[in-house]
């Protein structure tokens, strides 16, 4: 991080009366109040539709919102978007198709003008499983593969906000269950400020400190649960009595948030 | 095995054999022919062809290398053009359309009476051959890298945006590398265009080259050297095509692709339609003020660089008004009966070869490959052939304009009909559908957008084969009356020979078009929704 760099290392996110409706009236977000800790991992969760990736893009900057603020280490998202300070594993994957698996993932220093370093690109192609295919075109990969090399893409940069758009969408169960063991140790370390969202509430438990319930659209949060499982999650965490009474807890938020339609804030 | 053969750029063994069959079928069928018909006249075999090369060979040499440069010279500029212009919609995304309705009415002005105009502002030299040839390209490369430019889904952006780049980064990033393959396609295309363009440009006056010669020798009726001029005319549209193939091939990692028409405008009801008000109102305003603008500009003389409002007066408001509209309007009458039957037939003929093929897929593979290095041979470079062949009548003159239209509609069908969604057609496959049923309910609606594409594209071309056989050839209808026009000197018949057929081509184009947007709406509704 530059001396002059007005965003902090690990930087908080406030939300303030944050709402978003589309062009045709459609309201995707009703007024949405919350801070999301600096150096934590939070998980949205909610059922399909409800408005989590457009509460994401509204972070990222990429979307404005209608109505209210969005601030990042107290500044506005185009302070971290200017310093490129941040990352985005979007749910489609977005490799462009003439770059090889190591141009896709070397375009994001280009993109935040930071200096080639081909030994961490080839250190991510490896903990994404990709070993041998660095300099294979996306169109000869298959979907989860895709996934991953996105993956590897936001982690180059050391971001120090990292936005998960359903990450490992795409990938096969048991690459899935091993990234989701491997990637925090990247970003734990560097207490990167993380936003995931998911539709695997093991995945959540798994990968955050604190759950985030979205109702149905148009998006309220429903539920806020904290996750107290010990960091670095050890491998093996998942048949835990505590992970799986977390899995629980999540799931049956979850239910209640479909039938419910009172927001957290006014309970 | 290189990327580009990954993604089936390179042709493949069996389809190079397949094309040198063509070929060799092709030379073998012309000779047997031609023996066949010996002393009609009209058909020259292809050993008489190549003793006539060898025989002229200094002569040709010469021509072809004037030709050449003239061409060479057009398709730089008219490719520049083409490259500022995509350039200009981009940066200014809201005048997009005004841009692009401006770019399809110049390449909707008649080559036939911009020769004779452009010989006369430029005086002697090749002046004319290569604005020509640059009109006749830029528009083919223009359209394609408007949408290739574009040619990105929106994530790519986003992840630009998301590191905090712009522009610029975006330009550089993605829709460079985007529009790579359609600038390819548009070039490839512009390669034969162009040196159409300069043959066209050498029939009107020019003192050297390829079309000098074709106009002397069908003044001579001189057949092999018709058939000489044609057959090096296409060899050499056909290399140049191919060596554009061939340099795309190595630098894409994917083909470029084989649409060349910009998509129907996107939006509906009202909006649609004062939007396309709008856009028409603007595209005639900076038009005449271009035109007036470049006349006063250049301080040309008013004898014979006409502006808005001397042809406005020749149409209008002049004593003998009634009579110029009156002529013009029997000229447009004799070039329709011409013009609207071999545009249906070359419509039909391509759309129905093509669905043919796709029902016979074992001769189509062959097929599409001789198609397309077909579709590089400037047809009207080969108009005097037709008129040999067919006679000065109407059956020439409709031959050519749907030949014309042939070729494009055939690609670009061809191409639709492989379209169609897979999966779709795996259902159909289930249910155990035959080939019919497979064709009626998934690939013929697939190949729609890529039909009116080549139908809306079709109608400029159409238009420029229809006026050179009639200025050529037949004596009769618009082309002729340009050419006669010019000889005469009466530019005022000229200049609104001129701004009638470029409307009447765009109000063609905005027709088919028009027909498109209403049979998309329902067969193709998300393209409308793009």
């Amino acid at each position: 991080m530059g001396a002059d760099a007005e965003i902090p290392t690990s930087p908080g996110i406030v939300c303030r009366g944050v709402s978003k409706v589309f062009p045709g009236g459609v309201e995707v977000l009703r007024p949405l109040d919350v801070t999301l800790e600096g150096g934590q991992t939070t998980a949205l969760v909610g059922p399909s539709g409800c408005g989590k990736s457009t509460l994401l893009r509204l972070i990222a900057g990429l979307e404005a919102p209608t109505a209210g603020e969005i601030l990042i280490g107290g500044a506005p998202p185009s302070v971290i978007l200017r310093e490129a300070a941040l990352a985005v594993a979007f749910q489609d994957p977005s490799l462009l198709p003439w770059r090889t698996v190591r141009g896709n993932i070397e375009l994001a220093l280009k993109l935040a003008r930071k200096p080639p370093d081909p030994r961490k690109v080839d250190d991510l192609i490896r903990l994404v499983g990709l070993e041998g295919f660095a300099d294979t075109r996306p169109a000869a990969l298959s979907g989860g593969m895709r996934q991953r090399v996105a993956i590897a893409r936001s982690m180059v940069t050391e971001p120090r906000l990292l936005l998960l758009d359903e990450p490992f969408g795409a990938v096969d169960e048991l690459t899935r269950r091993q990234l989701a063991e491997d990637l925090p140790r990247i970003w734990e370390p560097r207490r990167t400020t993380t936003v995931l969202v998911t539709h695997s509430v093991s995945e959540a438990v798994m990968l955050s400190d604190r759950i985030l319930v979205l109702s149905p659209r148009p998006a309220k949060i429903v539920e806020d649960i904290p996750v107290d499982l010990p960091r670095p999650r050890p491998a093996g965490i998942d048949s835990t009595p505590a992970f799986r009474a977390a899995v629980q807890e999540v799931s049956a938020g979850l239910a209640r948030g479909m039938a419910s339609t009172t927001p957290l804030a006014a309970q | 095995m290189s990327a580009a053969a990954d993604h089936g750029v390179a042709p493949t063994t069996a389809r190079r054999f397949t094309g040198l069959l063509g070929v060799v079928s092709l030379v073998v069928g012309w000779e047997l022919a031609a023996r066949a018909l010996e002393g009609a006249f009209i058909l020259a075999a292809p050993s008489d062809v190549a003793v006539w090369i060898v025989q002229n060979a200094g002569l040709l040499g010469r021509a072809f290398r004037v030709t050449l440069g003239n061409a060479a010279a057009g398709f730089v500029a008219g490719n520049l053009a083409a490259v500022m212009l995509a350039a200009l919609a981009l940066a200014w995304p809201r005048g997009e359309r005004v841009i692009a309705g401006l770019a399809l009415l110049i390449f909707c002005l008649p080559l036939v009476a911009t020769g004779p105009i452009l010989r006369v502002l430029y005086g002697p030299g090749p002046g004319p051959q290569i604005t020509l040839a640059a009109l006749a390209v830029y528009y083919t490369t223009f359209v394609p890298l408007l949408v290739g430019l574009r040619a990105a889904p929106s994530s790519w952006f986003d992840l630009v945006r998301s590191y905090g780049r712009g522009a610029m980064a975006e330009l550089v990033h993605i829709r460079a590398a985007a529009a790579l393959p359609y600038l390819f396609a548009g070039l490839q295309i512009a390669a034969p265009a162009a040196f159409l363009g300069a043959m066209v440009g050498e029939f009107t006056g020019a003192e050297r080259g390829m079309g000098v010669l074709t106009i002397r020798a069908t003044r001579a009726l001189d057949v092999d050297a018709i058939w000489a001029l044609a057959t090096v005319a296409a060899a050499a549209s056909m290399a140049v095509y191919a060596a554009v193939g061939v340099i795309a091939r190595a630098v894409l990692t994917e083909p470029p692709p084989v649409i060349l028409s910009p998509p129907p405008m996107p939006r509906t009801g009202g909006a649609r339609g004062r939007a396309i008000v709008l856009t028409t109102a603007a595209v005639l305003g900076f038009a005449l003020l271009l035109w007036w603008g470049a006349m006063e500009l250049f301080d040309l003389n008013r004898f014979f660089a006409k502006r808005p409002d001397d042809v406005w007066a020749a149409l209008v408001t002049a004593p003998d008004a009634a009579e110029t509209r009156a002529t013009l309007a029997q000229a447009l009458r004799e070039t329709s009966v011409y013009l609207l039957p071999g545009f249906a037939a070359g419509l039909a003929l391509g759309t129905g070869m093509a669905v043919a093929l796709t029902l016979l897929p074992a001769i189509g593979a062959g097929a599409t490959a001789v198609a397309v290095a077909l579709r590089s041979v400037p047809i009207v470079t080969t108009a005097p052939l037709v008129v040999l062949l067919l006679g000065r009548g109407a059956v020439g003159t409709i031959v050519l304009v749907a030949v014309m239209v042939f070729f494009p509609t055939f690609v670009a069908c061809l191409h639709g009909l492989r379209q169609a969604p897979g999966q779709v057609i795996d259902v159909l496959d289930s249910y155990a559908a035959g080939p019919i049923a497979r064709l009626w309910h998934v690939q013929l609606p697939a190949m729609l957008p890529a039909f009116f594409a080549a139908a809306r594209m079709s109608v400029p071309a159409s238009v420029l084969a229809v006026t050179v056989v009639e200025w050529l050839a037949t004596g009769r209808g618009i082309g002729s009356l340009m050419a006669l026009s010019a000889s005469l000197s009466d530019y005022d018949m000229l200049w609104s020979s001129v701004v009638i057929v470029a409307l009447l081509s765009v109000a063609g184009y905005a027709g088919v078009g028009a027909v498109e947007r209403r049979v998309l709406s329902v067969y193709a509704a998300e393209q409308m929704t793009r």
